[in-house]
């Protein structure tokens, strides 16, 4: 391997702030989610990368928990979108304010 | 002594109950998919939660987790110590499991006319493994998939009254900030295993000291690690779903969401820097005191929550607000914590989240009788309520001054013992005496807000006339429960207050 650690994290770091501002930025509650989805991936390739640095397999076993667990919350997160829009008609996160303090 | 001994793996049994009631329950569903049988499956869900109880309290009362030197059978480490079975595991393994047999009796009548029933039931008995299997989690993986576990249920839980738009709302704010600090939890766990090479806890205290060049991703991945736990105990930053998703939420799951999850939020906090990030060796390594952190937090959480919550009209809105308040008195376990000792605060933390399981429990399944009756949600349309219902009403003023911490009740006593494991704390670290005096300003607000509910339903009169209400059976017994347990917790608070000591100095040696 001829890249060093510092590239995979710069990558991860990017990917996750690019996730972190599409959440900051976005009203549609899908590409809230898809945003979500880009900064679990920025950690699954901090993982990735760090097995093979550090020579044992545990992160990659670790990311794929982590593949499986992300799919599990989008389903979660569908149907939550799924009743949004029958109740309220849009998939816009700042339509539902009935509770304000 | 032992006729024969159980394998290793029983010592999981609690969970294990938990997770067997769960599928049993998807058995019952699938015999009958419209079953709104609500005797058999409340009845399953609540025999289910009480058995994993009584096998909790057994096995503590046995000595497991406790270390054979101190005449216990020794802490059980399974899957290669992924999961550790100690007496702060089965401590909270008694807090989730009684909480979620008392809301399961509630939810009998709280959900009565509700579709989907058995769906119902399954989710919370999933969340509820999920905890449990927080509590015994040892390794960032173990933790990560419980934590969600526990979470995906919950979301559903809080957003299942499908056509009320407050129940969707509240659920959809818990599932975006839920999934944004689950990512950024995720990531943290990335950069400690990048700056140590392991996952499992023990194995990343050992390897601290080598992660020397990588103390910023340490750092910055500790950092992240408490985002995640802030999310799940609902202090701040990640506070901000608590008071909509409980608002919005059926008020038994507010109930379950308030007590046990936050529980179980503070269990993987205690086991995470307690085992994995040692004081002293950690503080070299990354060049900050992780305190520090703990002791903002604590202070800006309870004088955020309690501020806010006498600012209320809203019943379960105050609940809410009082709940993030409490999350940052169980903080100061974490605040007080030094490198010789902390045990009196960590344990005073875990009494502290035991009794809240009751008396907050408690207060939240008033609101849900409330909510049963469609009295309303302000404080003035609870004024008069021990009129036609005296049993509940003094069951509430129970839970009020016991969450407000006034002598004899349990939230006293908890709350003495954090107070003096602040003061005793602040010897080695002269912060923690502003958290103590936060501790008592806070208190002394919280009781204008408990008290003007108490007042509302004992001396107010009600501003129009009101039919009798009814007397809900399961309902009732919950609260009574609850209340009766708020009360016992006296006179069995020095055995409550040793276990849980004795549970805080395993896991912190």
């Amino acid at each position: 391997m001829n890249v060093p650690i510092e590239y995979f994290v710069l990558l991860s770091m990017a990917l996750f702030s690019i996730g972190l501002f599409g959440i900051l930025t976005r009203r549609n509650a899908l590409m809230f989610l898809m945003s979500v989805e880009i900064m679990v991936n920025a950690a699954n390739i901090n993982l990735i990368a760090f097995a093979l640095y550090h020579g044992n397999l545990t992160g990659q076993v670790f990311a794929l928990f982590v593949m499986a667990l992300a799919a599990a919350e989008v389903a979660i997160g569908l149907g939550i979108i799924l009743v949004l829009y029958r109740n309220f008609r849009d998939v816009d996160v700042t339509v539902p304010t009935t509770m304000r303090w | 002594m032992a006729v024969f001994e159980l394998p290793d793996w029983a010592a999981l049994a609690p969970a294990l109950i938990l997770v067997a009631t769960a599928l049993a329950l998807f058995v019952i569903d699938s015999i009958n998919p419209h079953t709104k049988n609500r005797s058999l499956l409340a009845g399953t869900t609540a025999v289910g939660s009480l058995a994993a109880l009584g096998v909790a309290v057994w096995f503590m009362v046995a000595g497991v987790g406790t270390p054979t030197a101190a005449g216990g059978r020794g802490v059980v480490e399974l899957f290669g110590g992924q999961l550790v079975v100690d007496q702060m595991a089965l401590f909270f393994m008694t807090v989730v499991s009684v909480v979620t047999a008392l809301v399961a009796v509630a939810s009998y009548d709280y959900m009565g006319d509700h579709a989907y029933q058995a769906e119902y039931y399954s989710l919370m008995m999933l969340a509820a493994t999920g905890m449990a299997t927080m509590a015994a989690a040892n390794s960032l993986v173990t933790i990560f998939i419980a934590l969600e576990l526990a979470s995906l249920p919950s979301y559903a839980l809080v957003s299942i009254l499908k056509d009320n738009r407050g129940s969707v709302e509240g659920g959809l704010k818990y599932f975006l900030i839920g999934a944004l600090s689950s990512a950024i939890f995720v990531y943290g766990i990335s950069l400690v295993y990048g700056a140590t090479g392991h996952l499992q806890l023990e194995a990343i205290a050992d390897n601290l000291q080598g992660a020397g060049e990588y103390g910023g991703l340490l750092g910055l991945g500790i950092l992240m690690l408490i985002g995640g736990f802030a999310f799940k105990t609902a202090s701040v930053p990640f506070h901000f779903w608590a008071p909509d998703a409980y608002e919005g939420a059926p008020a038994p799951v507010a109930a379950f969401l308030s007590s046990a999850s936050k529980a179980a939020g503070f269990v993987i906090a205690f086991r995470v820097f307690t085992t994995a990030f040692p004081l002293e060796p950690t503080t070299a390594v990354i060049g900050v005191d992780w305190t520090l952190a703990f002791i903002i937090l604590a202070i800006v959480t309870m004088t955020l929550g309690n501020f806010a919550a006498a600012t209320q009209d809203n019943v379960k809105r105050m609940l809410a607000y009082s709940s993030i308040g409490h999350a940052g008195y169980a903080l100061i376990g974490l605040a007080g914590l030094s490198a010789d000792g902390g045990e009196i605060v960590m344990g005073a933390a875990m009494m502290h989240l035991l009794v809240y399981g009751f008396m907050n429990t408690g207060a939240f399944l008033f609101v849900a009788l409330a909510e049963y009756w469609g009295v309303g949600r302000t404080f003035e349309d609870y004024n008069g309520l021990s009129n036609q219902a005296p049993v509940a009403c003094f069951a509430l003023g129970i839970f009020m001054f016991s969450l407000a911490g006034i002598p004899p009740l349990g939230g006293f006593w908890s709350k003495y013992f954090l107070f003096t494991g602040a003061i005793q704390a602040a010897t080695a670290n002269s912060a923690m005496l502003i958290v103590a005096a936060a501790l008592v300003v806070n208190s002394a607000i919280s009781l204008y807000y408990y008290a003007r509910l108490v007042k509302a339903v004992w001396i107010e009169d009600p501003v129009s006339g009101r039919d009798t209400l009814a007397q809900p059976t399961g309902l009732y017994a919950a609260i009574i429960f609850a209340a009766v347990l708020t009360v016992v917790a006296l006179p069995v608070f020095g055995p409550i207050a040793d276990a849980a000591l004795e549970a805080a100095t395993v896991a912190i040696s």
